[in-house]
């Protein structure tokens, strides 16, 4: 069978830059001030180098496997990668408490990072059988049955980040149906959610209510819309109410911590601003004891993440002169936190096309998705794009303090060997079959 | 919802994100670049380097003051790793069983915080550790600088240092806290010379808080200037030699050059070891030194206005021949004292009447009393009232009731009453006869001793003064300041002078009220003077200055309850003049005598101040 290379060169290309631009980025990290030296594989960014000649092989044997057998095995890539999170699970070694990966000699294979392929293959073989459509309650609930499996278990590893990354797949069941409705009210709901924990519900009440004034004013003759609006905003109030009473008093100081310190806030700074203001309920203090000791850490490491990108200015220090990053104040930088060197070294102009050209590698993935002529491709196709974004987007967010700390790291940049041999795999399995849609047309027709 | 229109809209969403990062990055990096400069408080750590005081030496170059470096190498506990063990103990010359004791009694005193691990550090020791102990984040080396003295006295002129309180640490933002500074004496009037400039260097560190090196390649980093020397115009010699002779009585010594007004020496009895105020002790020793009865602490020759008793009828009769009441020939009677109905001043017996010359020769009370009243009943000035406050215009340009200006700090300007003090005892139209005590120097008049030895100098130098100063010159460029090369004019005439300065000099010659001090060879200008005490015995007090011609030494010596001018503060100062002109002595003076019965007569049993 003859078959011509029809594989999208620019995507390539963007991978490779990509690529390439996370080694130099780990190498800068890793070069501090203690390590001088040219080249060591012992450091993280030569056993990178390793990783990556490692996803170039992978990515050879997708390409040379028939396109066909993705489709064909899906099933059985799922079921495999999910009995792999269940040994885990059972016998997995219990260090740090999180039981993520199996060592496998010097390599620790982390399988949650592959179940986002197999949740994806899986999702795109049910969507993509003939006459499935997303829709109806049975077919739906399979399809949410296939991304919560796996996330359940990785959560139950107590992998909070990467069991989150499956919520990227609501993105491929809003292109395949999903109401639009389900993401705004979820939007809503985790806005509110955020709101009141952060400042005092007066002022979030007082917001609503001046925002509904503005709407029956605006829109007297829409008496339909005026009632809905009522009904948003009284059922808001009673969401905040109920919800910053059982923030303040219902659970316990420790508690309150843990949130307030996943949703990156100085937790003294935040009992401070929350007893200044107006509050419906009493707010107990923690006493010293319950004071958390990972507090620090996180705000720690995300204002010396600011600081890095702060550092950069204009056109930043330049490759391999960060002073931040030389000093390895920013604590797993050339992981989770590799963007600081980004915006240290290269500047606020560096870092706007760094964005831009991620952000039009995800844009082209989606457009190759979208392409697609049958199911199976497109929904694959999505769930690549819409996994990368999530990861793109909390990871990138979070480097800059604009959200919570979610410790999920930046596809093809961070340093890691089971997160690039993953999303090589993805990207290159969804290539393959977006070289093969010609093919496939000339077969089917 | 169109499939279509889906994929537009995470079209649209993405743009989305690239727009708010875009936006986030331009307020971090641009629009908050402060964030930049915190960056650098966070990821550096500024350590300063404290550079070393200035010492203080005589004005012959001898050293007084200097400086001795100790180095303690301190650790936190809580911070020391397994391995320091291994390499640290090997520098230290010391085995891990010893290592680890010195670790565990640091860790009982505090585990989280710097205790001593090593004290006094050997220097060899001391130079390599400070190469590799950047190695080991639980370990430092911390300095503390001691002064050193080299005198067991003048403690009072030379000050001491202590630790900058809180207020100073608010009003002047060069200080930390911890930093230590002078508090007294030179060490305080000249802190800012002797103190030199911090340098500071800004080093990276890491988040375990390693060094890593300088920051910004050196750019923030600056050496420390080192303080500057000062030339004391102080003669050690001679403030020793002072401080001998004062050793078993309280009272003070000042000796001024009059031509430089550069003070020679400034004695304080009872004084105090300077050692006694540096070092661990410190704290303790200044407790008890504070709590001492006779008060070693206090500075008497700045602070302590006495009467000036006979001494001031010189200034009486400087201001009388200014005013025209008297001349050089002018006599008056002397019957035993002064009557002026139920008013009577005593005197000794002597010839009279007696002329300018000889009322001072013989200090006749009677004497002062008419040339005083005249100067207060002058019919030229109205009023007894205008006449006395023209007579406090004199004393000021003087230097008496007023600051000299000398760089010590804490002086006092000593005491004179003016007009409403009068009218409030004895009413609005008060009377010369009222005030007449004054013309011998008691009752509502007191003088520093400095202030004293300022007068004698004055004389010396026919009617000017330089402002009394401590210091001969400042650092390498012998920098004096301006304020101690102006002369100071007083209100009297350089003529006048002539037939005091004749007078002094009979003093010390036989028939003089010191005669029987004077020194063979040294003309000496004197005045006795006998101040009364209401507390106890009179107090004895004594202002000179020799030779007669080019003098090169003015001096005031107070005795406390030492009785008469002539028996104690006479025969001091002239010790102290024979000290100071005659350099190449064999025996400490020509006047054994005098001088062994100076050293060996205690007055403390007498004192109030009795520390038994
Ligand atoms: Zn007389």
């Amino acid at each position: 069978m003859e078959e011509k290379l029809h594989i999208d060169w620019l995507t390539v290309g963007l991978y490779i830059i990509i690529v390439m631009f996370g080694a130099v980025n780990i190498y800068s990290a890793n070069n501090t001030l203690e390590h001088h030296f040219l080249f060591d594989f012992k450091m993280e960014y030569g056993k990178q180098i390793i990783w990556m000649s490692a996803s170039a092989l992978i990515v050879f044997l997708v390409l040379l496997t028939d396109f066909k057998f993705f489709n064909y095995s899906a099933y059985g890539i799922y079921v495999v990668v999910i009995l792999l999170l269940i040994v885990l699970l059972a016998t997995g070694s219990f260090n740090k408490g999180a039981q993520a990966w199996f060592k496998i000699g010097a390599f620790k294979l982390q399988p949650s990072e592959f179940a986002k392929y197999a949740t994806g293959l899986a999702l795109a073989k049910f969507l993509g059988t003939y006459v499935i459509k997303f829709e109806g309650k049975r077919n739906m609930g399979i399809c949410f049955a296939i991304i919560f499996f796996p996330m359940l278990l990785t959560l139950a590893q107590n992998d909070t980040g990467s069991a989150l990354v499956f919520l990227s797949f609501i993105l491929v069941l809003f292109r395949e149906g999903l109401s639009g409705w389900w993401l705004i009210l979820g939007f809503y709901l985790v806005l509110i959610f955020v709101l009141t924990i952060l400042y005092p519900s007066l002022y979030i009440i007082i917001g609503l209510l001046l925002i509904l004034t503005f709407i029956i004013f605006m829109y007297k003759k829409h008496k339909q819309l005026i009632v809905a609006s009522i009904l948003v905003v009284t059922l808001s109030v009673g969401f905040i109410l109920s919800l910053d009473f059982v923030f303040t008093s219902i659970l316990k100081p420790h508690q309150q911590q843990r949130i307030l310190v996943t949703l990156n806030q100085d937790v003294e700074e935040y009992y401070a601003n929350k007893t200044n203001g107006f509050s419906f309920f009493k707010v107990e203090l923690p006493k010293k004891e319950d004071k958390m000791k990972s507090k620090r850490d996180y705000s720690y490491n995300v204002r010396q993440s600011k600081i890095s990108i702060g550092a950069g200015q204009w056109i930043g220090n330049g490759f391999n002169n960060g002073t931040q990053t030389k000093a390895k104040l920013v604590p797993e930088q050339h992981t989770d936190f590799i963007f600081c060197t980004v915006g240290e070294e290269y500047g606020f102009i560096g870092s706007v096309l760094f964005i831009g050209l991620y952000l039009f590698f995800i844009g082209r993935i989606f457009y190759l998705a979208e392409r697609q002529k049958n199911t199976f491709s497109r929904v694959f196709g999505y769930s690549t794009g819409s996994i990368i974004l999530f990861h793109f987007f909390i990871n990138i967010g979070m480097a800059m303090g604009l959200l919570p700390v979610i410790g999920i790291p930046l596809p093809f940049m961070s340093y890691g060997g089971s997160s690039l041999i993953s999303f090589s795999l993805m990207l290159f399995t969804f290539l393959k079959l977006d070289a093969n849609r010609v093919n496939e047309l000339s077969r089917f027709s | 919802m169109e499939k279509s229109n889906k994929f537009l809209l995470i079209i649209i969403f993405l743009i989305g994100i690239g727009i708010i990062f875009s936006i986030r990055l331009y307020f971090l990096q641009i629009v908050d670049s402060s964030n930049y400069y915190k960056a650098q408080a966070y990821g550096s750590n500024e350590i300063t380097l404290n550079p070393p005081r200035g010492t203080i030496l005589d004005r012959f170059g001898n050293l007084m003051v200097y400086n001795d470096a100790l180095y303690d190498l301190m650790v936190v506990p809580d911070k020391t790793l397994e391995t320091d063990k291994y390499t640290l103990s090997k520098f230290l010359n010391i085995d891990t069983i010893n290592f680890d004791k010195r670790l565990k009694k640091a860790a009982r005193y505090n585990s989280r915080q710097a205790s001593i691990f090593y004290k006094n550090l050997p220097f060899e020791m001391l130079t390599s550790l400070q190469e590799i102990i950047h190695q080991f984040p639980a370990f430092y080396i911390e300095s503390k600088i001691d002064r050193r003295y080299n005198i067991q006295g003048a403690a009072h002129l030379l000050g001491y240092l202590g630790e900058a309180s809180e207020k100073i640490v608010v009003e002047q933002p060069y200080y930390k806290p911890g930093d230590i500074l002078g508090i007294s004496g030179m060490e305080k009037s000249y802190e800012f010379y002797l103190r030199g400039k911090k340098g500071r260097r800004v080093v990276l560190v890491d988040k375990f808080s390693r060094q890593q090196g300088s920051f910004a390649g050196g750019k923030f980093d600056s050496v420390p200037i080192p303080g500057q020397n000062i030339f004391s115009s102080v003669d050690i010699d001679l403030q020793r030699f002072g401080e001998q002779l004062l050793g078993n009585k309280i009272g003070s010594i000042v000796a001024i050059e009059p031509k430089t007004g550069e003070i020679l020496s400034i004695v304080n009895s009872p004084n105090y070891d300077p050692n006694l105020l540096v070092g661990q002790e410190r704290n303790k020793n200044f407790a008890r030194l504070l709590i001492d009865p006779s008060k070693p602490l206090f500075n008497r020759a700045l602070k302590a206005p006495y009467p000036p008793g006979s001494t001031f009828k010189l200034v009486q009769a400087l201001i009388g021949l200014q005013e025209g009441i008297i001349e050089p020939s002018t006599t008056f009677p002397c019957a035993g004292g002064y009557r002026m109905g139920s008013l009577t001043v005593g005197c000794h017996a002597h010839a009279s009447p007696l002329d300018l010359e000889n009322s001072i020769k013989n200090s006749c009370n009677a004497y002062y009393c008419h040339v005083y009243r005249a100067i207060l009943d002058n019919p030229k000035y109205g009023s007894v009232q205008v006449a006395y406050k023209k007579w406090t215009e004199y004393l000021l340009s003087f230097g008496i009731g007023v600051k000299t200006g000398i760089d010590l700090p804490e002086e006092s300007k000593g005491i004179i009453k003016h007009n409403d003090y009068f009218v409030k005892v004895f009413g609005k139209n008060w009377r010369s006869a009222n005030v007449v005590s004054m013309s011998i120097g008691q009752g509502e008049v007191g003088l520093t001793p400095l202030q004293m030895a300022n007068v004698a100098a004055i004389i010396a130098n026919k009617g000017w003064f330089i402002t009394p100063h401590v210091v001969k010159s400042i650092g390498d460029s012998y920098f004096v300041p301006t304020e101690f090369k102006e002369k100071r004019y007083t209100m009297i005439d350089a003529k006048h002078f002539d037939t005091i300065i004749s007078g002094m000099s009979m003093v010390t010659k036989p028939g003089g009220t010191a005669g029987r001090t004077g020194i063979e060879g040294i003309d000496i200008c004197a005045k006795t003077g006998t101040a009364q005490n209401p507390h106890g015995k009179d107090h004895s007090i004594y202002i000179a200055f020799a030779p007669r011609e080019n003098p090169q030494i003015a001096i005031c010596v107070m005795v406390e309850n030492g009785g008469f001018g002539a028996t104690f503060a006479a025969p001091i100062a002239n010790l102290m003049i024979e000290h100071y002109l005659v350099k190449d002595k064999k025996a400490p003076s020509t006047r054994l005598d005098l001088y062994n019965r100076m050293i060996t007569t205690s007055l403390l049993e007498n004192s109030v101040y009795n520390p038994k």
